[in-house]
Parts: C-alpha cells; sequence; structure tokens
C-alpha cells in the first residue's frame, strides 16, 4: 500500500513538473480567493488528533483548523468563509500546486526537498514538533541516560527510528529497538509493557499518553530527540499570500505577548495601550494596506478565532482532552521559541 | 422385489458416528467444542454482557467497564453514516441512502427486467439521489460533493461505478471479439493496460493529475473523475469476464443465429449475451463485491467514504480508545451489503439454470 501511495505520488509530482507553468498563479492568490469567496485549507481524510478532528456534528476542529480559520478571518473578517477539503498526506503537494487548495496547514515540517524541489514556500513556524520518549512511570527513570539497556517501541519507516539510534549513540547508551508499523499495535505493544520506552512525535505521544486514561503512571522524558518546525506551506511565487499567512501568525502571537484576547479585545480598541497596539487593532490606519488586506483584519482574527495561547489552549492544551504543555511552542519571554514580527 | 432402505438413523446414533467413533476422534471433538465454547463465551462477553450500550456516561462509563464500548457508535454514528454532511440536513442523506438500496432491490426483481422498467428504474432513483444529496432546488440547501461522505458516499461511488462500468465491459468485451484486428488489438491494448495499473495509481491519476492535462471546462468536480476512474478500472475487468462467458457458448450458436438470418444486434442481444452472462455469472458477482469493498481506496484522495468517516468518529481526545467497536460496526455494515450480495447472486444462478435442469 505505502510504495503504491508513493509510486502515485510521484507519478504526480513528475506530470506537475512538466505542466505546472500552465497553472502558476503569480502573485494572485489573494485575488482568485476574494473573488471565490472562501478560502481553500486543508483537512485530513479522518482524523488527526488535536490538529484535525471532527466533532459530534460533523464540524472540523483542531490547531490547524483554527489557523485556516484565522486565515480566513484576515482575508474576510469571518471565519465560516472557509472550505476545509479533507486530504490525504501523500495529496498534500499536487492538491497546492493543482489549486484545490490555497494554502497547506497540515503539521507538515519545513525540509529542503519539499522547500527547492517541490516548488513550495514556508511560512515561520507556528509548532515546535518535538520528537519525545516516554517511559512507563514504575521504571523510575529520570532522563533517557537512565534507560541504558531499555527497549523502546519505535514506529516503523519513520526519521524517529533514526534519531534515536543516532541520540542514543551520542549520549552513550544502547537501547534494543522494537519497530512496529500501525500507530495502534504500536501504543498496544507499550502500554501492554512489551517495551520500556516508547518514541514519537511529540504531540502523538501526549495524546497516546491521555488517551489510556492514566495520565500519571507515565512519564515523558525531558530528552528533546529531535525537533521538527511545522509551518504553513503555500505555492512558491506568490510574496504577499506567504506575507499574509506570515502576519496572521504573528498577528496571533503580538496578541498573545500583549495579553489581547477575544475577550478584552473591544476594551483594548477603544483605549489602545500603546501606538502600536493602536495600528495593529486598525483603530489607526496602515496595519491592512501593505496585504491588500482591511485594516482591522488582526481585530477580527483575535476577535474571532482568538490568541495563539487561547487557541492552542482549545486545542491542544489545557482545555482540550490532551492537557499538552507549551514546551517549546511558546513564546520567546516565556522559555519557547516562538515571536511575533515587529509591528511598526 | 423392493430393497429396504435402512433405517434412518436417530440423531444420537448420527452424532455418534460422526463425531465419537474412537477414542481419539471423541478427544479431537470435545477438545474443539471447548474451543469454540470459550470463543463464543468470550466474544459474548465483550460484545453483549459487560459492554456499555447508551453514551450517557460518556467515555469515563467505558473505561470502567470490562467489555466493549458501544456507547462510541451511540454518540457518533452520525460521523459514521454520513460524514461531514451538514448536521441538519442529514436526513436528506439517510433518504438518498434509502433512495440508493430501494433502487437496488427494485432492479434485482425479475419483474422489473424489461429495458424500460430499468432504466426508469435507474434514472428516477439516481436523480433522486443526486437531488437530495446536492440541493440547489425545491427550497433544498445547496451541498457541495466534497462534503458528502460516509454510507451514502460509499453507495454513491459503488453503485455509479457499476452503473457506467457495466455497459462499458459488455462494449469493451464485444469490441475485443472484433473480426477487424485493428478495433480488437487496440482494445485489447486498452484493457490490458488497466488491468496492468493498480487502482489506486489510477484514482490518484484521475483525482490530481488529469486537472492539469485537462481544461478547466472539461475538469469536472473531482469526484466525478475519481468515478470514472474507477469505472474504467471495474470495466475492464469485468470485460474480460463477459469475454470468458462469450467464449464458453457454443459457436454453433452464432452460427445458427446468422443462418436463420438474424442481424448482427438481434444475435448478441438474444443469442449470445444471454448464455454468456449465464456462464459469466459468478465472476461478475465476484466483481461487484470486489469494487464494493475497494471502494474504500478513495480515501487516499480525500474523500470521507465510511473508513475515513469511521476514522474520524474514533478521531477525538475522547473516544480514541475505542477504535476496535467502530471497525466492527462499519465491518457489519460491509457485512449486510456484501452478504446480501452473494445471496442474490446465488439465487440468480438458481433462476437462470433453467435452461439445464
Amino acid at each position: 500500500m505505502r510504495t503504491f501511495k508513493w509510486g502515485a505520488a510521484a507519478l504526480a509530482l513528475g506530470l506537475m513538473q512538466i505542466s505546472a507553468p500552465a497553472h502558476a498563479e503569480g502573485g494572485k492568490t489573494l485575488e482568485t480567493v476574494k473573488a471565490r469567496g472562501v478560502l481553500n485549507c486543508t483537512g485530513h481524510d479522518g482524523s488527526y488528533l488535536g490538529f484535525a478532528e471532527v466533532d459530534d456534528k460533523g464540524n472540523w476542529k483542531g490547531m490547524d483548523i483554527d489557523l485556516c480559520k484565522a486565515v480566513a478571518t484576515a482575508v474576510f473578517g469571518d471565519p465560516a468563509k472557509l472550505k476545509i477539503v479533507p486530504i490525504s498526506w501523500a495529496q498534500r503537494w499536487p492538491s497546492l500546486q493543482s489549486g484545490d487548495v490555497d494554502i497547506v496547514i497540515k503539521a507538515s515540517g519545513g525540509t529542503l526537498s519539499r522547500d527547492t524541489e517541490l516548488g513550495l514556500q514556508f511560512s515561520m513556524s507556528y509548532y515546535l514538533g518535538t520528537t519525545k520518549v516516554m517511559a512507563h512511570k514504575e521504571l523510575n527513570i529520570a532522563s533517557l541516560k537512565d534507560a541504558d539497556g531499555g527497549s523502546v517501541c519505535i514506529p516503523a519507516g519513520t526519521t524517529q527510528e533514526q534519531q534515536i539510534a543516532a541520540y542514543a549513540q551520542k549520549i552513550g547508551i544502547k537501547l534494543e529497538p522494537v519497530v512496529i508499523e500501525k500507530t495502534e499495535e504500536l501504543e498496544q505493544a507499550y502500554f501492554s509493557g512489551r517495551c520500556d520506552l516508547y518514541t514519537q512525535w511529540g504531540p502523538v505521544l501526549a495524546i497516546a499518553r491521555s488517551a489510556k486514561g492514566k495520565v500519571e503512571d507515565h512519564v515523558i522524558l525531558p530528552d528533546v530527540i529531535a525537533v521538527e518546525p511545522e509551518v504553513m506551506i503555500v505555492r512558491q511565487g506568490d510574496d504577499n499570500w506567504v506575507d499574509i499567512a506570515n502576519w496572521t501568525l504573528s498577528a496571533l502571537l503580538f496578541a498573545e505577548q500583549e495579553g489581547i484576547t477575544s475577550q478584552n479585545v473591544d476594551e483594548i480598541k477603544a483605549k489602545p495601550t500603546s501606538p502600536q497596539v493602536a495600528k495593529f487593532l486598525g483603530a489607526t490606519p496602515g496595519m491592512g494596506k501593505g496585504l491588500g488586506l482591511a485594516d482591522d483584519w488582526a481585530y477580527n482574527v483575535i476577535k474571532k478565532v482568538g490568541n495563539y495561547a487561547e487557541i492552542f489552549d482549545r486545542d491542544l492544551g489545557k482545555d482540550s482532552p490532551y492537557k499538552m504543555d507549551r514546551d517549546l511552542t511558546n513564546l520567546w519571554n516565556n522559555g519557547g521559541v516562538l515571536f511575533p514580527l515587529v509591528i511598526d | 422385489m423392493t430393497v429396504l432402505a435402512p433405517p434412518a438413523p436417530t440423531l444420537l446414533e448420527d452424532l455418534r458416528r460422526r463425531y465419537f467413533a474412537t477414542p481419539l476422534q471423541a478427544a479431537v471433538s470435545l477438545f474443539s467444542l471447548a474451543v469454540i465454547v470459550f470463543l463464543a463465551w468470550k466474544i459474548l462477553n465483550w460484545a453483549l454482557l459487560s459492554a456499555v450500550f447508551t453514551a450517557d456516561g460518556g467515555p469515563e462509563a467505558c473505561h470502567a467497564a470490562a467489555g466493549a464500548c458501544w456507547s462510541v457508535i451511540a454518540a457518533r454514528w452520525r460521523i459514521i453514516l454520513f460524514g461531514l454532511y451538514p448536521f441538519e440536513e442529514q436526513w436528506r442523506s439517510a433518504l438518498a441512502c434509502v433512495a440508493v438500496v430501494a433502487m437496488t432491490v427494485l432492479s434485482c426483481i425479475p419483474a422489473c427486467w424489461t429495458g424500460r422498467r430499468i432504466a426508469a428504474i435507474w434514472v428516477a432513483g439516481t436523480a433522486l439521489f443526486y437531488i437530495l444529496m446536492k440541493g440547489g432546488i425545491f427550497g433544498l440547501a445547496y451541498i457541495g460533493e466534497e462534503q458528502w461522505g460516509g454510507l451514502a458516499l460509499t453507495l454513491f461511488i459503488f453503485v455509479t461505478t457499476c452503473l457506467i462500468g457495466f455497459p462499458l465491459s459488455i462494449g469493451l468485451a464485444l469490441m475485443r471479439r472484433s473480426q477487424l484486428p485493428w478495433i480488437s488489438r487496440t482494445t485489447g491494448i486498452i484493457i490490458d493496460g488497466v488491468r496492468s495499473l493498480p487502482l489506486i495509481s489510477i484514482l490518484f491519476t484521475f483525482a490530481i493529475v488529469l486537472p492539469f492535462a485537462l481544461p478547466q471546462w472539461l475538469q469536472g468536480d473531482k469526484l466525478y473523475r475519481v468515478i470514472l476512474g474507477s469505472a474504467l478500472f471495474f470495466s475492464a475487468y469485468q470485460a474480460e469476464i463477459v469475454r470468458g462467458g462469450m467464449q464458453g457458448v457454443p459457436k454453433g450458436q452464432e452460427e445458427a443465429s446468422m443462418a436463420l438470418g438474424l442481424s448482427y444486434w438481434q444475435s448478441i442481444s438474444r443469442i449470445l449475451l444471454p448464455q454468456a452472462m449465464r456462464n459469466a455469472l459468478p465472476a461478475t458477482i465476484n466483481q461487484f463485491v470486489i469494487s464494493f469493498k475497494e471502494t474504500s481506496l478513495v480515501v487516499i484522495i480525500g474523500f470521507f467514504e465510511i473508513l475515513a468517516s469511521g476514522n474520524a468518529a474514533y478521531g477525538t481526545g475522547e473516544w480514541r480508545f475505542a477504535y476496535v467497536e467502530v471497525y466492527v460496526f462499519i465491518a457489519l455494515i460491509y457485512f449486510v451489503f456484501v452478504f446480501s450480495l452473494s445471496r442474490y447472486g446465488a439465487f440468480l444462478e438458481r433462476r437462470m439454470a433453467v435452461g439445464e435442469r
């Protein structure tokens, strides 16, 4: 199956290389989106926990979906002007290139080949995906150094396989790998005690822990095996559209930094705390013109979607079932690596 | 003189003869029986006795119980059946499913087997399905194809694939038998070409690569391109099945029909095809069953068919642990459809065997 998928994807991409110029839209994505009246953004073919899932009434929710809403709100002032297109992993790039979607926000990392060979363009990182290791509590492991000789469950065919081997070598311990393909089986193996450790992309790990209902029986070790910056991805060659993606993210982070939330945004707009904030919320002009958006676009985003902290807490953090820590995905002044661009 | 039949064995004698003839046989029988009873009890206990059925207690009630967590179905069945279809409009999707099933059942009844009736049933059924699902007229709200999902989408893809693919397969089979070499050879190359590609790459090509090659006005919605690709795949396989059926019809039949002065189409439709289809029936039913199951492949190009809907149904923080129950539920739905399909095939075989009695 997997080879079929990749074969098909490679075929699609190969053909794309030949015929892509016919469809390149040359800096007109914003115009196309406005003319269409909705933003086409990526969903998932099923559910990707915490990032794109479906509620009881069939509505999309999750971190990636909320970012799609933020971009739609920046363009239209209305989060409802958004069409989530269900898309599989293999289909991401062909769909973007063929114009099925305007932007890919799908827990996807920025990599060299995606940037240079596939003709894609990245925004700043909106999430730092870390590869981490979880251990059974009763083993009394404080960090990976204590786990010498232990067995570790690893998802097959992923970069984690090489990352954990390299990391173990670096800190001078030996681990016995148990490599399993399917996530359900992999977790079954760990929780049934077949492995002492379980290494995985951080969010999936935290979510696995919360699903078992016994969060306190398992510890996620502080070792960071590897980091993957998740980015929003657009077609190459439309600077304005990358700017909109970057500034939407920046607005969410700036609002968090300044303490502007969906609750208090109206008060602050009426009585701005600084000229910067006044411009940000559209109380004084200048925020939208250069991007081709309305001056109050950032106000709309914060009012209707919330700031970065609100989004994170709702989808992954303390108000979600997953209870994930912000970790590296925090603002610079809270021990993280995220920062807004400067509004001048 | 009459030969007396031996007296019919009683049930007990029969059992003893079959299962307890020697001590070894008895031991094997008892052991197997114990295993079966043990497994049956385990399954029964898991599925019914210790299971949680209502969604009232939420996921917590399931964590406490030892058995199956059917509350995930109670809470999320609408996602499984209707996918991303708007919540308030899901009755339309339900009616559309009923329409497709009714259409299929009607066209399986021998009394409806005249060209005109079949055509009327299919046109009416498909139109009804399409209007209900898509809306935009009669005061129904418009709902685009990308929001269709669940069982309704699976049924739609299957039925339209067969509807387009079946006539196409007969056409291909006839063309492959053509006297003109360039027609028969070209058809042969097309059929073998399609058959040597994996279905998933055909679907991927039709869904994603075709828009690069075709002008905008010829593209249509992704869903219809995919159905076309899947129908092409179906017809390539089915054409070979039909051709196999045709080769089983004795040559003399066709020669006799020509000698009687029947035209080509008369001889095909009255003499050749009815006999060929009878020969091809078991393999044809097989092909239908395979196509029904293969609809689940469209998940790779981002359609919310029933398997993807199932994945979305258990794919939330609360219900994540209950994937076995969701898959069992979907398996039951598949079973109902495929099992009725094969039973109907068996009925058809008995009915069509009339001439051989």
